[in-house]
C-alpha cells in the first residue's frame, strides 16, 4: 500500500471518531477541525517508521490541543461555545430516520459529566481498550472501567426513550 | 441494569456512527498528509571537532593523575611543615617511577534520550569509565594507585522530520 493510500485508509477509519472527540474537547467546529488536523499531522509525523501512530496517541494529542486551545483562546471559545448552542453541527451519521435520535444522543452526551462522555466517547466510537483509555486520557484505566459504567448507566436515563 | 441490558445498550450506542466527515476539512486532512517515507536512518558520525574533544577527554582523567602526583612531590618538596626529612624514604629521596601503568575500566553503559532546544529527540550513549594509574618505583618499593571515574558522553542519532 501506498504512503498516500495509507495515509486516506488510515483517515477514512479513525478521522471520523477523532473529529466527534474533538468536537466535545472544544464545543468550537472550526477549533475541533484544526485540533483534529494538527493532532494527526504531529502524531504521524513523530512515527519514524512510517507506521500509523498507536490511536491513544492521537487522541491524547487532540487532548492536550484542545486545553492549549482553551487556555490560550478561552474567551474566544466562550464566546463560540454559546454561539454554537443554536446549532452545533451533527455529531452523528444520520439518515431521516435516525435524525432525531442522534440528536438526543448528542444531547445526552452533551449532558453527561466531561469525565464520563470522554470514556465513552473513546470506548464506544472509538474502539479503544481501558488500558488505552487511560493512556489517552492519563487516568488509570480501572478508573476509565468505573466511569465507563457509571456515564453509561447516566446516559442510558437520558436516551431511555429511544432505546428500549 | 444487568449485564445483559448494559451489553445491549452498548451495542445499540456502537451502531450510532459518528458523522462523516465534512467534505472540505476531509480534503484538508488529505492535503495535510505529512512526509511519511522511510526516514533513512543515517548512523551518527562525530563531526572533527568531536572526535578532537573526545580524544583530550579520554586522556584527561591519566593525565590529572599524573599532575597530582606531580603537585604531592611538589608540595612535600616545597611546604616547609612536610620536610624532606619527615617523609618516608620514598619521597624523600624522590619518587622515581619505573613502572606506570594507565588504564581504564568499562563501569557502565547506558542509553539516555534527550530533547534538543529545536525539540528533536537526540539519543546519546553513555559510558562511566574508571581510569586507573599505577606508578611503582621498584628501587623503593613504593607503589602509587590512582583511580578517577570519568563519564564519556557520545551523540549517537539526532532524530530529524
Amino acid at each position: 500500500m501506498s504512503a498516500d493510500s495509507e495515509w486516506a485508509a488510515w483517515l477514512a477509519q479513525h478521522a471520523p471518531a477523532l473529529l466527534l472527540f474533538a468536537r466535545q474537547q472544544t464545543g468550537c467546529e472550526a477549533d475541533a477541525q484544526d485540533v483534529v488536523q494538527e493532532a494527526v499531522v504531529e502524531s504521524w509525523r513523530r512515527q519514524n517508521d512510517a507506521t500509523p501512530p498507536p490511536l491513544a496517541l492521537v487522541y491524547a494529542t487532540v487532548r492536550r490541543r484542545a486545553i492549549d486551545l482553551a487556555r490560550r483562546d478561552g474567551r474566544r471559545l466562550d464566546r463560540e461555545v454559546a454561539a454554537h448552542l443554536d446549532g452545533p453541527p451533527c455529531w452523528f451519521d444520520s439518515g431521516v430516520d435516525e435524525r432525531e435520535r442522534n440528536l438526543l444522543i448528542q444531547r445526552a452526551m452533551n449532558n453527561l459529566p466531561e469525565i464520563y462522555r470522554n470514556v465513552i466517547m473513546l470506548k464506544v466510537w472509538s474502539g479503544l481498550t481501558f488500558a488505552e483509555i487511560s493512556e489517552a486520557l492519563e487516568i488509570p484505566a480501572n478508573t476509565a472501567a468505573s466511569r465507563y459504567r457509571y456515564g453509561l448507566i447516566e446516559l442510558r436515563k437520558w436516551t431511555k426513550e429511544v432505546f428500549a | 441494569m444487568s449485564e445483559k441490558e448494559f451489553e445491549r445498550y452498548e451495542a445499540e450506542l456502537r451502531g450510532v456512527a459518528p458523522a462523516p466527515l465534512p467534505e472540505h476539512f476531509l480534503a484538508r486532512l488529505q492535503a495535510a498528509k505529512p512526509e511519511m517515507q522511510m526516514k533513512e536512518r543515517r548512523p551518527f558520525r562525530p563531526s572533527d571537532e568531536w572526535q578532537s574533544w573526545s580524544g583530550m577527554l579520554r586522556w584527561l582523567g591519566p593525565s590529572t593523575a599524573l599532575a597530582a602526583i606531580g603537585l604531592l612531590a611538589f608540595r612535600a618538596e616545597m611546604t616547609p611543615g612536610i620536610s624532606a626529612k619527615k617523609q618516608p624514604l620514598a619521597i624523600a629521596s624522590g619518587f622515581k617511577a619505573d613502572n606506570v601503568q594507565v588504564d581504564e575500566d568499562l563501569v557502565s553503559s547506558f542509553d539516555l534520550v534527550a530533547v534538543s532546544p529545536t525539540g528533536q529527540p537526540v539519543r546519546f550513549h553513555c559510558r562511566q569509565w574508571r581510569d586507573q594509574l599505577v606508578a611503582t618505583d621498584s628501587s623503593h618499593g613504593v607503589k602509587i594507585e590512582q583511580s578517577n571515574p570519568r563519564v564519556e558522553v557520545v551523540p549517537a542519532s539526532i532524530e530529524t522530520y
